[in-house]
């Protein structure tokens, strides 16, 4: 083995992969909006139609184009915690998903990573997600694009500040949740004929039963149970946040960089200070009602 | 490469001359990023090929930040300024904290300096399915033939004595093999310099042998061995060179002779070999006679299911602990119980210690105390009355129970809130004293603001003993408690086990430390092929 | 079901001749082949053929409770959804107030199941009978397919470990006197208590992980090796092509004419 030097010379990044992320971006818009506006020709066409076909091959082409441009960029820092973010995809989202019945919750570590590590890595987490779960359950793989928007919009919210007061996390997750949702609605309606879920189903039911296109009743759907599911995913990640201990938030350049957390320091203070046992002072990352002392 | 030289353990070049070192550093000053004072300061260390040294400190004197240092997993720039120089295989790299400061490719550091952390499971890679697949991690990455990383590995796997492992997966290893593999990952590329972070604690008596001689070999080889450690551990007394650290900075060094006979010079907080017996010159004073037991065990069996095991025998967190011993029958026939028939009665004030090598079930025995297990035959009985049925967290206000992995426990962000979490639901107006006495009992009285998780690892175990402490349960049950412990927190558990036998709790310490078991109990019992046998 | 059929791919059945990207392509290839045809004779074949196979790899006893806790609650869902409310449906077979059930509704919904049940299949009978070591193996150790391969089965292996150690957590708390009530509220206390140490230690074990695979080399430059023989052919690497072209094609005699005539 011959042995290079003890020393790194300074990174470059190279272009190439910021074309990669536009063209991924890119994919995802084209197929988004040609699905718009072929829909209505389409649903008659029967099952196995054109437009499922558009629906997985150009979503799942920009997930890829975006993991391609992503994924060699990310410091292993990052990337040993991806698995770890997948994981808690599934375990918390399991054990919440069986407390708090009508929302998935399945984006709790994909948002922890994007407010840790920022945007790139959370959209890289999001679709890698999906795709990795689809090991084990395969209608989750067309659902990549739209979970890479949302760890990318929460990375973009955690990057503009929106981690710093506690009652703008569930706001972003609301709005992140809007968006993702609306995207996301075409893949269940071309790939599935519907949702993947009873209870989501019903909901559709509903929607069809009025009249709607499938689409159209999807969509509505979506935006019924998607911005609340993220308001609360982005809530309990805050919470996560605020509770590590700052050298561990703060190892994070990404945090570092762009002060994604409040100042804990005020905070602690305040807690620290001796004779306050029980006068409560809610740190940023104290959400109403979980004061658990009592 | 770390060749296999026979026969040629124990004696080896000594260190007076030191020769062109294998690893040098001075380091003026070492700062994390954000934090108010240095971590390390004027520290400088040489370590020539073949040399045994050792860097003594207690829990938070920086020994790990050294070591971490020293091996390129801190890279300086990274997670804090450096200012000193390290030095390897001849080439000086300075450091001034600025932003011209040379940046370290860890990967080729790696191959002058191996570094074992202490938590040797966070080192395995996680995508290789096989011992031999682990091991040769590194060598694939450094492109080697295949040939080549095949007599790599088997010979590597032949020096830690893990030949028969070599296509086990790594998560079903035992502790000790955990460990040894950890430190076949470092040194398969050859390494001239191999540091440890607290290799002995957690072994047992036959662990910490087969290390030994382990260090032994790679030290007849040449490679300069490095341990940090906060205990004077038996091993460490074949080291050539000791460096005590305190507070970050080396106070005193010399040969281990020198630095025993001149108790100054190494400070309290440092564990010495037999401190126990020194702490408690008389044992304990006896329960008082024919009360009824506040824990009562009658023919007590247990068996781990066979096939609803699964998620607990992929897990790498127990670390084979429960399944030690039954590695070779861990396939789809029933395991063999790890308890079986078991009597136990403690009564109050009575401090109880429960003994065994690593894996005999000590741990699966305690989690009986309070229902986590519940026994396959026979019954437990907690103040006189059975618990089965009656949920764990119930339970838990008469037995408190203190586990290995503090962390596992603590959840708040204060060290404070911590101790208080729950205590005024059930004591009300004295919870707040209660707080405070287990606080003080445990010396942490003065970090009641800080972040449990940033606690040196001594000091968490001690808050989580505080936490049971401050509800004073009528069972007080402690698995491994001196496991992590620095000198003074020894003392302070010793004390707090003392006080609350003498206050009227049932005390059962589990440990694989039988100096500690015979100063600190009354009773010692042994777990022996799943019995309970009076040692 | 999840963790433990994550369990059952971590020891799967062993292939020995086939390279596990061909698996992959002929998979992938048969799913998109079965999605562009759209014809319920096909997909019906497709999902027999899949569930031959895995009977005969010895993989259905994992691999069908997986399908059906993926298949029966979207079947069930488009049956309610097609079979009672399709507005565009002409035949109609019974009605209750809103709810029409119409022939074309159904004829909807069972060729969907069924082309879903075919795709489900397909893939997963790949991802029950592929051993993970070799596919990792067969990924280049380097640029986006080592580290994709990486992600893969760090996952894979630590989804039972970290499960377990949530449950180690849970023990602890409970040894604490967390007591778990049926309410939300309690629920919701106990998921903070448990969710902080699990992602504290977790992230801390992460960053170790990290510095210990930088230190041997995981994102050295360079040529990389591996220590698992992965078995390959010519043929093999030819079909590989000749599956990936026929999956593209299918696309394109689908996507194409389609595209002309909106």
């Amino acid at each position: 083995m011959s042995s290079p030097s003890l020393t790194l010379a300074s990174q470059e990044r190279p272009v190439r992969r910021r074309l990669l992320e536009i063209l991924g971006a890119l994919a995802i818009a084209a197929t988004y909006i040609y699905l718009v506006l072929n829909q209505p020709t389409d649903i008659t066409g029967g099952p196995g139609s054109a437009s499922a076909l558009v629906a997985l091959s150009g979503f799942l082409a920009g997930a890829v184009l975006l993991i391609i441009a992503v994924l060699p960029t990310l410091p292993a820092s990052t990337l040993v915690l991806i698995p770890v973010a997948l994981v808690l995809n599934i375990v918390l989202g399991q054990f919440v998903g069986s407390t708090l019945v009508p929302f998935y919750l399945d984006a709790i570590g994909t948002v922890l990573i994007a407010v840790l590590a920022g945007p790139a890595a959370g959209a890289a987490t999001g679709a890698l997600s999906s795709i990795v779960w689809s090991f084990f359950n395969p209608t989750v793989l067309p659902f990549a694009a739209g979970a890479a928007l949302i760890g990318c919009l929460a990375g973009l919210a955690a990057r503009y500040g929106l981690f710093r007061r506690f009652y703008l996390a569930p706001v972003a997750g609301f709005i992140t949740g809007i968006i993702a949702g609306v995207v996301s609605a075409p893949v269940a309606a071309f790939v599935f004929g519907g949702t993947s879920g009873v209870a989501t189903g019903a909901i559709v039911s509903a929607f069809r039963a009025m009249g709607d296109t499938l689409l159209a009743a999807i969509t509505k759907q979506a935006l019924l149970s998607d911005p609340m599911d993220k308001a609360i995913v982005f809530t309990i990640v805050a919470l996560l946040v605020y509770a590590l201990p700052r050298r561990t938030s703060q190892q994070f350049p990404f945090i570092r960089r762009h002060r994604v957390l409040a100042g804990k320091d005020q905070a602690r203070k305040d807690q620290a200070a001796p004779g306050t046992g029980h006068t409560e002072t809610p740190a940023p990352g104290t959400a109403p009602g979980t004061g658990l002392n009592g | 490469m770390a060749g296999g030289g026979p026969g040629s353990g124990g004696s080896t070049d000594r260190t007076g001359t030191p020769r062109n070192p294998a690893l040098a550093a001075d380091i003026r000053d070492f700062t994390f990023h954000g934090a108010p004072a240095p971590a390390l300061r004027d520290v400088a260390l040489s370590f020539a090929p073949g040399s045994f040294t050792a860097i003594l400190g207690a829990s938070g004197s920086g020994k790990s930040t050294l070591g971490k240092l020293l091996a390129g997993w801190l890279p300086p720039g990274g997670h804090g300024r450096l200012a000193g120089f390290l030095e390897v295989a001849g080439t000086r790299l300075e450091f001034d904290g600025g932003a011209g400061d040379p940046r370290i490719n860890p990967a080729s550091w790696g191959r002058h300096v191996g570094f074992v952390p202490q938590d040797p499971g966070t080192v395995l890679s996680t995508v290789r399915a096989t011992v031999a697949e682990e091991l040769a991690f590194g060598l694939e990455n450094a492109g080697m033939e295949r040939s080549a990383m095949r007599a790599a590995v088997d010979r590597t796997a032949g020096l830690l004595g893990l030949r028969g492992q070599l296509g086990q997966d790594p998560a079903r290893l035992s502790g000790g093999q955990l460990r040894r593999l950890a430190i076949g990952c470092a040194i398969i590329s050859g390494p001239p310099v191999l540091i440890m972070d607290e290799p002995f604690a957690s072994l047992d008596a036959a662990g910490s042998h087969e290390l030994s001689a382990l260090v032994r070999r790679l030290l007849a080889d040449g490679t300069a061995v490095v341990i940090l450690s906060q205990a004077m551990d038996a091993p460490l007394l074949e080291a050539h060179h000791w460096v005590v650290l305190e507070d970050g900075t080396a106070t005193a060094s010399g040969a281990p002779h020198r630095m025993t006979a001149d108790s100054s010079l190494v400070p309290a907080a440092i564990r010495r070999p037999g401190q126990e017996a020194v702490l408690s010159t008389a044992r304990p004073a006896g329960p008082p006679p024919n009360s009824p037991a506040a824990l009562q065990l009658n023919g007590v069996s247990f068996a781990y299911p066979a096939a609803g095991g699964d998620r607990i025998r992929g897990s790498r967190a127990p670390r084979g602990k429960r399944r030690g011993q039954a590695q070779g029958a861990a396939g789809l026939n029933p395991l063999p119980a790890v308890l079986e028939d078991v009597h136990l009665a403690v009564h109050p004030g009575e401090i109880i210690a429960v003994t065994g090598p690593n894996g005999a079930g000590k741990s699966t025995l305690l989690r009986h105390f309070n229902g986590l297990l519940r026994p396959t035959a026979g019954s437990v009985l907690v103040g006189g009355a059975d618990i089965s049925g009656v949920p764990v967290g119930r339970t838990a206000a008469s037995v408190g129970l203190l586990f290995q992995h503090p962390r596992d426990q603590l959840f708040e962000r204060t060290v404070g809130r911590e101790v208080r979490f729950g205590l005024d639901r059930l004591f009300g107006a004295t919870a707040e004293e209660r707080a405070a006495a287990a606080l003080e009992a445990t010396g942490l009285s003065g970090h009641a603001g800080e972040h449990p998780a940033e606690l040196p690892a001594s000091a968490q175990r001690l808050l989580a003993l505080a936490t049971v402490l401050a509800r004073r349960p009528a069972v007080l049950a402690l698995d491994e408690p001196t496991v992590a412990l620095d000198g003074i927190g020894l003392g302070l558990l010793d004390a707090a086990v003392r006080q609350a036998a003498a206050e009227g709790a049932a005390v059962v310490l589990v440990t694989h430390d039988l100096g500690y078991a015979r100063s600190a109990a009354h009773r010692i019992v042994a777990l022996d092929g799943g019995r309970l046998v009076p040692a | 079901m999840t963790v433990r059929s994550a369990a059952g791919i971590v020891a799967p059945a062993r292939r020995e001749r086939l390279n596990p990207l061909t698996l992959l392509a002929a998979a992938g290839s048969t799913a998109v082949m079965t999605t562009a045809a759209a014809s319920w004779a096909l997909s019906l074949a497709v999902a027999a053929a899949c569930l031959g196979l895995s009977v005969a790899g010895g993989t259905a006893r994992r691999l069908l409770p997986a399908a059906a806790a993926v298949l029966v609650p979207l079947g069930l869902s488009l049956l309610v959804l097609h079979g009672l409310f399709f507005p565009e449906g002409r035949t109609v077979l019974a009605e209750w107030g809103p709810a029409r059930i119409t022939a074309e509704g159904l004829g909807f919904a069972v060729q969907r199941i069924l082309l879903l049940a075919a795709v489900v299949l397909a893939l997963l009978v790949f991802s029950f009978s592929v051993s993970v070591p070799d596919l990792v193996a067969a990924l280049s150790a380097k640029g986006v397919q080592g580290r994709f391969a990486f992600v893969l089965a760090s996952t894979l292996t630590l989804l039972p470990a970290i499960a377990a150690r949530a449950e180690r957590i849970r023990q602890a708390q409970e040894s604490r006197g967390l007591v778990v009530s049926r309410r939300l509220l309690s629920r919701a206390a106990a998921f903070r208590l448990q969710a902080v140490p699990l992602v504290l230690s977790l992230v801390e074990d992460a960053a170790t992980r990290a510095t210990a695979l930088e230190s041997r080399g995981f994102s050295a430059a360079g040529p990389r090796t591996s220590y698992r023989e992965v078995a390959d052919s010519r043929t093999q690497r030819i079909l590989r092509i000749v599956l990936v072209l026929a999956a593209v094609a299918a696309i394109v005699v689908r996507v194409v004419p389609a595209g002309a005539g909106a």
